[in-house]
């Protein structure tokens, strides 16, 4: 029993997928509502492209092109809810190039700043590490000045 | 015999003379003029003419010390107030200007009443030796035999006359070592044989014997034995007897003839004591059953020596020593006193300095040879002096005998000096010599010298056994070249001329010999230790100890000495590294200097001896080194730590970004509620 048990505790449990979870509400929205899943899958396609591609664990790209698409498709979808949910409105809403380049012009958005940010969020710590550096330098060279001490290798 | 250790405590007259140093008066009251030159008044020494600083009376002579020959401190110290007829007695003595500009040692006499007896055209009567030289003699004898002090210095040229029909008067004796001065025939053989400054106080039956060689003197109008070495005319005397070597085939005056030979006799003990000189025609009838030495069937050869009795062996193997271990090693010895001499307990000695040979063996050898000769010659011969490598030395002349070679003399004599010392040589000769009165007190200090000698280097163990062994012994550190400084007090005040110079300046103010001269001197600086004895190993001693020492002096006269504290601050300013904190640092600097125009030597110590600061400062450096060891990983995590923060900015960034969604998301749904 304790042999059973030891490699239990010490093998890491792989993270469980939540595809199956994601495929079950797809496949629920599309039997419940196939407009709105024609028009989300219209308006989201930049960010179910970029699902698909984006193989950095979490997905954070994808997760903000899909937020930023996600935030552009809140009016289209209410139009369409008021429209009844037909598929004919979905379409209409589709075949809007206002509407679906706000939604993918949004995804860009999303996508630009999941790029950007960490260049700029890196910028910001070496800034902020150059200059404790150089407090750190001037605060060692005052103690090597009084008592002595011999300079950093 | 008189005390081993001359170790007299320094009289009213020293205390006075100390302090009449620094005005160029000896005792504040005599004034010595160094261009007049005395020539003879000293009995051999240099003499100037002094006067009375108040009467300017100049009728006084100024005895001047030779270096390396200190004056007899014990002598000096009880004939302070004395007074004895017929004698040049001391009236004064300390430090005085010198011919050459620098600084002497004086001891102040009355002059002389006239020139010396050695002067030539005087040819002297026996009658005339009788009451004049004689009589005066024994009777000034007789004074320092009630006081316990002996002369050592009578010959001719240190006795001295009005004129004709003026009782003669002995010269001084008291700015020398006893006896450093007389040519060996004056002396008795055991004497003769010393080293000059090693032949001791004596008793006064030596004084009578050089009286007698002095009488015989003045009687052939020649000096005896004058043809012959300081060696062979000792042999000759132990020979023949002292005064048969001494008369020859002169003709005697029948009465100095009986005289001389009760004065000469070779037994101290069987001299005609002063008392009875007073009366030659009691002294003449006094006769002394003294048994005639054993004298061989045939001699013992040491080498080119003949030896026809014990003394006279005695004599070759303390001369030649290596020779007289040989012939003792290999039973020749032993062989002859028992089938020549005939003498089974002089041999019964011989064979116990052997057996204690035996016992030394596997040491060093020729230490073992030198410890045998030695034990041969106390065992063969009562009267011998300590008898070391062909070095002889009266027990009671060590301390002149170390000083005349520590600050000057023969290196050689030094080392077999430092040797007896080392080796405990005085206890295994006590051990050999019969009934020596003070056997137990002897070995006690020799034990006491060897302490004192053993844990330093050669120069400082030496010097400080001659310093404690001769009180008036200048201090020899080559600071004070040109100058006199023989007691503590005037340590500190050569010492603030010394500073003066900007060359002495570089020097330690205090090296080795000086150590070793407030080591040996302390005791009279009212029982406040200034050195420890192991101050004295290192040469200079640390630069705490010295300013130690002398702030120590300086309590006992507290004047203020810039110039030293100047010096010293000087000295000190290398030690200042020793100080972590750079601000601690510079602060010392300050007070030092400040410390220096203050002229206190307690206050620069307690500044640069403080315990309190000195670990402040420890842990401050302990402090900043912890803190700059955090310093150097926080820097170090820095420089190396561009890939995690990399991570961390994608991280951020991309939590950035979901969150801007997120937000666009919830204000977008927030305003499709609210229409």
């Amino acid at each position: 029993m304790a042999r059973s048990r030891s490699p239990a505790k010490t093998t890491p449990r792989p993270p469980r997928s939540l595809a199956w979870l994601q495929g079950l509400l797809c496949g629920a929205l599309i039997m419940v509502s196939p407009a709105l899943a024609l028009l989300f899958g219209g308006l989201l396609a930049p960010g179910l492209v970029t699902l698909a591609i984006d193989h950095i664990p979490g997905k954070p790209v994808a997760r903000a092109v899909l937020l930023s698409g996600l935030a552009a498709c809140v009016a289209p979808a209410r139009e369409l809810w008021l429209a009844g949910l037909s598929v004919d409105a979905a379409l209409a809403q589709l075949s809007d190039p206002l509407v679906l380049g706000t939604a993918w012009a949004a995804g860009a958005a999303g996508w630009l700043l999941a790029e950007v940010a960490p260049i700029l969020v890196r910028l910001v710590l070496d800034v902020r590490s150059t200059a404790r550096i150089a407090e750190l330098r001037a605060r060692r060279a005052r103690y090597e000045e009084e008592w002595g001490l011999p300079p950093i290798e | 015999m008189a005390d081993l250790v001359h170790a007299a405590e320094p009289g009213p007259t020293d205390r006075t003379a100390s302090a009449g140093a620094s005005s160029g008066l000896i005792a504040l009251e005599y004034a010595v003029d160094a261009t007049r030159p005395l020539h003879g008044a000293g009995g051999g020494l240099a003499t100037f003419a002094a006067r009375h600083h108040t009467t300017a009376k100049s009728d006084l002579i100024a005895v001047q010390v030779r270096p390396g020959w200190p004056p007899r401190a014990g002598a000096l110290a009880q004939l302070a107030a004395a007074t004895i007829p017929g004698l040049l007695l001391p009236l004064a003595h300390g430090p005085g200007p010198a011919a050459n500009g620098g600084e002497a040692y004086y001891v102040i006499c009355r002059p002389p009443p006239g020139p010396s007896l050695a002067a030539p055209g005087r040819s002297w009567s026996e009658q005339e030796l009788i009451d004049l030289v004689l009589r005066p003699v024994a009777a000034a004898l007789e004074g320092l035999r009630a006081k316990g002090i002996t002369h050592r210095a009578i010959r001719p040229d240190n006795l001295f006359s009005a004129g004709p029909g003026e009782p003669a008067v002995l010269g001084c004796a008291w700015a020398s070592p006893p006896g450093c001065l007389q040519p060996a025939v004056f002396e008795p053989p055991y004497s003769g044989m010393c080293l000059p400054a090693g032949r001791g106080e004596g008793t006064i039956a030596d004084d009578v014997y050089a009286l007698g060689v002095t009488l015989l003197t003045l009687a052939l109008g020649r000096l005896p034995l004058a043809d012959l070495d300081d060696i062979a005319m000792i042999r000759r005397k132990l020979d023949v007897g002292s005064f048969a070597a001494l008369t020859g085939d002169a003709r005697v005056p029948p009465m100095l003839g009986d005289l001389l030979r009760g004065m000469l006799a070779e037994d101290p003990a069987h001299r005609t004591p002063p008392s009875m000189l007073l009366d030659p025609a009691a002294a003449r009838q006094r006769r002394l059953a003294a048994r005639p030495a054993r004298r061989a069937t045939r001699p013992l050869q040491v080498l080119a020596m003949p030896a026809w009795d014990a003394r006279g062996l005695a004599f070759a193997v303390a001369v030649q020593p290596e020779e007289g271990a040989r012939l003792l090693r290999n039973g020749a010895v032993d062989d002859w006193l028992r089938r020549y001499l005939g003498d089974t307990i002089l041999s019964a000695r011989v064979e116990e300095a052997l057996r204690l040979r035996g016992q030394d063996s596997g040491e060093d050898e020729s230490r073992a040879d030198a410890m045998l000769a030695m034990r041969a010659v106390a065992a063969l011969d009562p009267l011998a002096p300590l008898c070391w490598r062909g070095l002889a030395v009266a027990l009671d002349g060590f301390g002149p005998a170390i000083a005349s070679t520590v600050t000057a003399g023969p290196q050689n004599d030094r080392a077999r000096l430092q040797e007896i010392l080392e080796v405990e040589a005085i206890g295994a000769w006590l051990t050999n010599a019969e009934n020596h009165p003070d056997g137990t007190a002897l070995r006690q200090q020799a034990r006491m010298w060897r302490s004192w000698l053993r844990p330093r280097s050669l120069d400082g163990g030496m010097a400080r056994v001659a310093y404690a062994l001769n009180p008036l012994l200048p201090c020899a550190s080559p600071l004070f070249a040109g100058r006199c400084v023989a007691r503590l007090s005037d340590v500190l005040g050569a010492l603030e001329s010394i500073s003066a110079r900007a060359d002495s300046r570089r020097l330690s103010p205090l090296d080795a010999h000086l150590a070793a001269f407030l080591v040996a001197r302390q005791d009279l600086a009212g029982g406040s230790a200034l050195l420890s004895d192991n101050a004295v190993s290192s040469a200079p001693p640390p630069l705490a100890v010295q300013i130690a020492a002398l702030a120590a002096l300086q309590r006992i006269d507290p004047r203020p000495l810039p110039g030293l504290a100047t010096w010293l601050a000087e000295q000190a300013e290398p030690t200042l590294q020793d100080w972590h904190s750079r601000t601690r640092r510079e602060s010392m600097r300050r007070q030092l200097q400040a410390c220096a125009a203050n002229g206190q030597l307690g206050r620069l110590l307690a500044l640069l001896d403080d315990p309190e600061a000195r670990r402040t400062d420890a842990l401050g450096l302990r402090a900043a080194t912890e803190a700059v060891a955090r310093i150097d990983g926080e820097l170090h995590h820095l420089q190396d730590g561009g890939a995690e923060r990399g991570e961390l900015a994608r991280r951020l960034g991309h939590e950035t970004a979901a969150a801007t969604g997120l937000i666009a998301l919830a204000i977008t749904l927030g305003l499709a509620a609210l229409g």
